[in-house]
C-alpha cells in the first residue's frame, strides 16, 4: 500500500469520517507547509505516548494519578460513575458536579460477552471502602445496559454503609411535550417528583 | 424496494457511526433482520429512545432482498421492558432467549417464535424473585422447542424404546433426550434421578406448575440446557449470553 493510501485508510477508520473526507483530508495535509504535518504527526505521536487510563479511577491521563483525582478542593467523599472516560469531560464541563469519578470502561453486555470482570468494578469497590466514599452516582448511559450495569453496582455496594444514587431519566430541557418520545415521557412520569 | 411494516423485537444494536445504528430485528413476518437506523444516535432523532434492547414495536423496514442490510425508517415502540433490567437474573435470562432468536432462527420468517419471545420476554420482566430461574428454564426450552429442537422424555430417542415412567433418567444433551438403558451403555449421558426429571418435566409442560428449585438444582438444569442447546444449535460456537445466564457471575460478588 502506498503512502498516501494507507493515510485514507488511517483517516477512513475514524468515526464520521468516510472513504471520500478521509481522502479530502489527505489532500488538504499534502498541500500543507511540512512543518504543519510534522506538527500534527507528533501530537499523534504524544497522545499515543503519554496518555493512558489513570490507576486510580480510570478517566484519561498524562500523569498519574490525573487532575481530577489530584484536586484537593474536590469532594472524596462523592464518586461519579460513568461507562466511558468520554462520559467524564461532558460531567464535568456541563454540571456542578465536583466529586470525584471513576470510569468502568464499558457496560455490562451479555450478548457481546462482556462479563463483570472485563469491568473496572472491583477496582470501584476497593474505591469505596478505601476513600472513605459517602455517595456514589451511578451516570451509566440511559440504555438498557447501561441500566443492568447499574443494578449490577448497587447490588454490590447494598451491604456497604454508602449511598448509592442513579441519574434521573427525565425530559429534554428546552422542549416541547409533543416532540418527546413516549418511552421517556413514560420514565419521566415513572420518577416524577413530589413539588415541595 | 417494498416497505414492510411488521411487529419487531430489538434483540441487538450496535453503534456504526457518529449517528446511526445498526440493529438486529427479530420481526414476525420476515424473520431476523439486521437494518440500519440512521441518525439514530442524533439528539432529535425520530427513533428517540425507542430502539432499546428487547423492546416491541412496530418497524417500518425497507426490505430489498438478497441484502443484508435493510433501512429502518422508523419504529413506533410499544413496550421498553426496563423492568428487565432491574434483576440480572432476569436481564440474563432475557439475553439468552434473545441470542438464541439471534443464531438459531431461520431465515425464513417464523410467527410461532416470535410470538412466544415477545410471551417470554413479558413474562421474565413480571417473574418475581422466586420464580425466574423456573420461568426462564421453561422459556428457554420452549424457544428451543418452537424452533424444533424439543428434547423426548417419554421414549428413547435413539430407537423409540418406552422408557418407564418412574425412576430415574438418562438423558443425553448429544441424542436431543432421554436413551433407554441399551442405548445409554456406553454413552455420555446425564442421569436425573427422579425428582429431577419430574421438575424437568414440569418445565417442558407449559401447563405444569413451576417446580420450586433450590439453587443446586437450578444450577443443574441450566447446565443441562445450555447443553443441548450447544449440542443441537451451538456447532461449537460461542454463545456468551448463554455462558453469562448459566454461569451467573453477578452472585460470586
Ligand atoms: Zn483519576
Ligand atoms: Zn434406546
Amino acid at each position: 500500500m502506498g503512502a498516501i493510501e494507507e493515510l485514507v485508510t488511517e483517516l477512513a477508520r475514524l468515526p464520521g469520517i468516510g472513504r471520500k473526507t478521509a481522502q479530502r483530508l489527505t489532500y488538504h495535509l499534502l498541500q500543507q507547509p511540512a512543518g504543519q504535518t510534522s506538527r500534527l504527526a507528533r501530537a499523534l505521536d504524544a497522545v499515543a505516548e503519554r496518555v493512558g487510563p489513570c490507576e486510580s479511577c480510570g478517566n484519561l491521563t498524562e500523569e498519574q494519578p490525573c487532575a481530577i483525582c489530584r484536586d484537593p478542593r474536590r469532594d472524596a467523599a462523592l464518586m461519579c460513575v460513568v461507562e466511558d472516560a468520554s462520559a467524564v469531560a461532558v460531567v464535568d464541563r456541563a454540571t456542578e458536579f465536583r466529586g470525584r469519578y471513576h470510569v468502568l470502561g464499558g457496560r455490562l453486555s451479555p450478548l457481546d460477552g462482556i462479563g463483570p470482570e472485563a469491568l473496572r468494578i472491583e477496582a470501584l469497590v476497593r474505591r469505596v471502602r478505601e476513600d472513605g466514599v459517602r455517595e456514589v452516582i451511578l451516570a451509566t448511559n440511559p440504555s438498557m445496559e447501561g441500566e443492568v450495569t447499574a443494578t449490577y453496582i448497587q447490588q454490590l455496594l447494598s451491604a456497604m454503609a454508602v449511598r448509592v444514587t442513579r441519574l434521573a431519566r427525565g425530559l429534554p430541557m428546552g422542549g416541547d411535550l409533543e416532540y418527546v418520545d413516549g418511552v421517556t415521557l413514560a420514565h419521566a412520569l415513572v420518577a416524577r417528583q413530589e413539588l415541595r | 424496494m417494498p416497505l414492510v411494516i411488521t411487529p419487531a423485537i430489538v434483540l441487538a444494536s450496535l453503534r456504526y457511526s457518529e449517528t446511526s445504528k445498526i440493529v438486529r430485528l427479530a420481526t414476525r413476518e420476515h424473520g431476523v433482520q439486521s437494518a440500519i437506523a440512521k441518525g439514530a444516535l442524533r439528539p432529535k432523532s425520530r427513533f428517540g429512545a425507542a430502539l432499546q434492547l428487547l423492546s416491541d414495536g412496530v418497524a417500518h423496514v425497507v426490505v430489498k432482498e438478497h441484502r443484508e442490510l435493510q433501512l429502518l425508517t422508523a419504529f413506533d415502540v410499544t413496550r421498553v421492558r426496563i423492568g428487565l433490567a432491574e434483576r440480572l437474573d432476569r436481564y440474563a435470562a432475557a439475553s439468552s432467549l434473545a441470542e438464541v432468536m439471534l443464531r438459531f432462527a431461520p431465515p425464513d420468517p417464523h410467527p410461532d417464535s416470535f410470538d412466544l419471545l415477545r410471551h417470554a420476554l413479558d413474562r421474565l420482566e413480571a417473574a418475581p424473585e422466586r420464580d425466574v430461574e423456573a420461568t426462564a428454564l421453561r422459556l428457554l426450552w420452549a424457544l428451543v422447542s418452537s424452533l424444533g429442537f424439543s428434547p423426548s422424555l417419554e421414549a428413547c430417542v435413539r430407537d423409540g424404546t418406552p422408557l418407564d415412567p418412574a425412576g430415574q433418567l438418562a438423558f443425553s444433551a448429544r441424542d436431543g433426550g432421554a436413551l433407554c438403558g441399551t442405548c445409554a451403555r456406553g454413552h455420555a449421558t446425564t442421569i436425573l434421578p427422579v425428582d429431577a426429571r419430574r421438575d424437568l418435566t414440569a418445565l417442558l409442560d407449559p401447563d405444569a406448575e413451576l417446580p420450586p428449585l433450590d439453587e443446586r438444582h437450578a444450577a443443574a438444569h441450566r447446565r443441562l440446557l445450555s447443553r443441548f442447546i450447544r449440542f443441537h444449535l451451538g456447532e461449537g460456537a460461542a454463545l456468551p449470553a448463554l455462558e453469562f445466564w448459566e454461569v451467573q457471575p453477578w452472585r460470586a460478588a
